[in-house]
């Protein structure tokens, strides 16, 4: 059984159609890269996984279990689901090591001190254990996504969102974040990649779904995608980017 | 009767103990004033963005009472007023409850234009790992808008300061009221006014300095 299966998702604002009946299955372990052009609604499906936006229609399935069930207490769902945001949406109030430590005390109500050493051991992780004590301003743009990224993996999920996490970067720190994910690949983390990286999407995934208006439009490895795509939009969007 | 009509140096050192005692009295109702109307404020400037018709009638219904009407109107209505309705206060509490009422309102905005001020992607990151509304609320916007909001509050107090002289109308002793009264028997008003206005000077000053200060702080931490 897949990990996280989507079923007819629909997702509208208002009179804006963003998602027009999205199916999908990740197993586990598997990464899975979306790519499209912008307005498609990468951003917005990726949303939608963790219910930050309610799906107008449709279910999504994490391990067996219908999570747009208004019954489900989304809360403890979400700490099934890691996101990183293109801001990075680090606390700015608060160290890379509190970033850490709050949700970890506030959700799953471990004690400070044992907190502490999970948020180090998950700093260690992206390279950044001696930026503990720094507050996200004293930190670059690459260091904020990293303990962003160590945030979010301290909460011990099962799959990990990744909404255009290096678009925000200055070009020479891209590298810094993509390598950490390439680590968390290999690691053999689940995770949903919407990206414009197209190196990372042939390198890291194992497969690659290309989205546009609200739709797939086509899916495979990312060999098929990128060295012979199907469908005409595919092909019109990797010449421009390509 | 020498220095009638104009500042007498004596007389005035030997209101200062008076005048200082105003100025306690006045300091005392204004903190306290503002304390709860912190609490009233935060609560009400909540109600004002949250998703419930109810609650957002409410607030904007006391919000827009208290700033479209006098607040000396405000003492009047909650000294004179409650006690007709059976509710007898002595004037130190309706004068701290006429105040903490009024500042409620105008730092309820203050909170509102706070909690505005913190970017969406905040609470957004906060709930996606988990947090609920309140968890996210209290852990992770309202400290940024406090920060963002200090120096909106320290100018708030000193409003709230200079505002609670109009407690003199209900027989409080605090530096206005004294000064009246020290007026009232020596028949001396320059003397008596000017230490008073010398006295509100005194608090008002540092607190202004204290406001610039904790303004430039703010605008160097900037963040992404």
């Amino acid at each position: 059984m897949s990990l996280l299966k989507i079923i007819d998702l629909h997702k509208r604002f208002g009179d804006l159609y963003v998602l027009k009946g999205i199916n999908m299955e990740v197993e586990r372990g598997e990464v899975v890269v979306i790519i499209g052009p912008s307005g498609s609604g990468k951003s917005t499906l990726l949303k939608c996984i963790n219910r930050l936006e309610e799906p107008t229609r449709g279910k999504i399935i994490l391990d067996g279990v219908d999570i747009t069930d208004p019954k489900i207490d989304i809360n403890k769902i979400r700490q099934r689901i890691g996101i990183v945001f293109q801001q990075f949406n680090l606390f700015s109030h608060l160290t890379a090591l509190e970033n850490i430590t709050l949700p970890l005390r506030v959700v799953k109500k471990i004690p400070k001190d044992e907190a502490e050493k999970i948020a180090i051991k998950f700093l260690k992780k992206v390279g950044l254990d001696d930026k503990a004590d720094h507050y996200p301003h004293q930190l670059s743009g690459g260091q904020q996504q990293r303990v962003a990224i160590a945030r979010a993996l301290a909460m011990n999920p099962e799959v990990m969102l990744f909404d255009e996490v290096t678009s925000a970067l200055d070009p020479e720190l891209v590298k810094e974040v993509l390598d950490v994910m390439k680590q968390l690949a290999r690691d053999g983390m689940t995770m949903i990649v919407v990206t414009h990286e197209m190196g990372f999407a042939r390198e890291v995934g194992d497969r690659v779904i290309f989205m546009d208006n609200g739709r797939i439009v086509e899916e495979g490895t990312p060999e098929e995608i990128f060295t012979n795509p199907k469908h005409e939009r595919t092909k019109k969007f990797l010449s421009m980017i390509l | 009767m020498a220095g009638i009509g104009q500042f007498d140096f004596n007389l005035f050192i030997r209101i200062l103990p008076d005048l200082a005692s105003g100025a306690l009295v006045t300091l005392k109702f204004t903190t306290f004033s503002i304390l709860f109307g912190l609490i009233l404020g935060t609560i009400t400037g909540i109600f004002r963005i949250v998703k419930n018709p109810i609650l957002n009638a409410i607030s904007t219904a006391y919000v827009e009472f208290i700033r479209g009407t006098p607040l000396l109107v405000q003492i009047m209505i909650v000294y004179y007023g409650l006690p007709e309705a059976g509710i007898k206060l002595p004037p130190e509490l309706a004068g701290i409850l006429a105040l903490s009422i009024n500042s409620g309102a105008y730092i309820a905005e203050i909170i509102r234009a706070g909690i505005q001020s913190v970017p969406k992607g905040q609470m957004e990151a906060a709930r996606s790992l988990g947090m609920t509304y309140v968890q996210a609320m209290r852990y992770v916007v309202l400290p940024q808008a406090f920060r963002n909001i200090l120096p909106a509050l320290g100018n708030e107090f000193i409003a709230l300061l200079k505002d609670s002289s109009l407690l003199s109308v209900i027989a409080i002793a605090e530096l206005t009221r004294m000064g009246m009264q020290i007026y009232a028997v020596t028949f001396n008003a320059w003397t008596p006014l000017l230490g008073v206005a010398l006295f509100y000077l005194m608090m008002t000053l540092p607190l202004s300095r204290l406001v610039d200060y904790a303004q430039r702080r703010i605008g160097g931490h900037e963040s992404a």
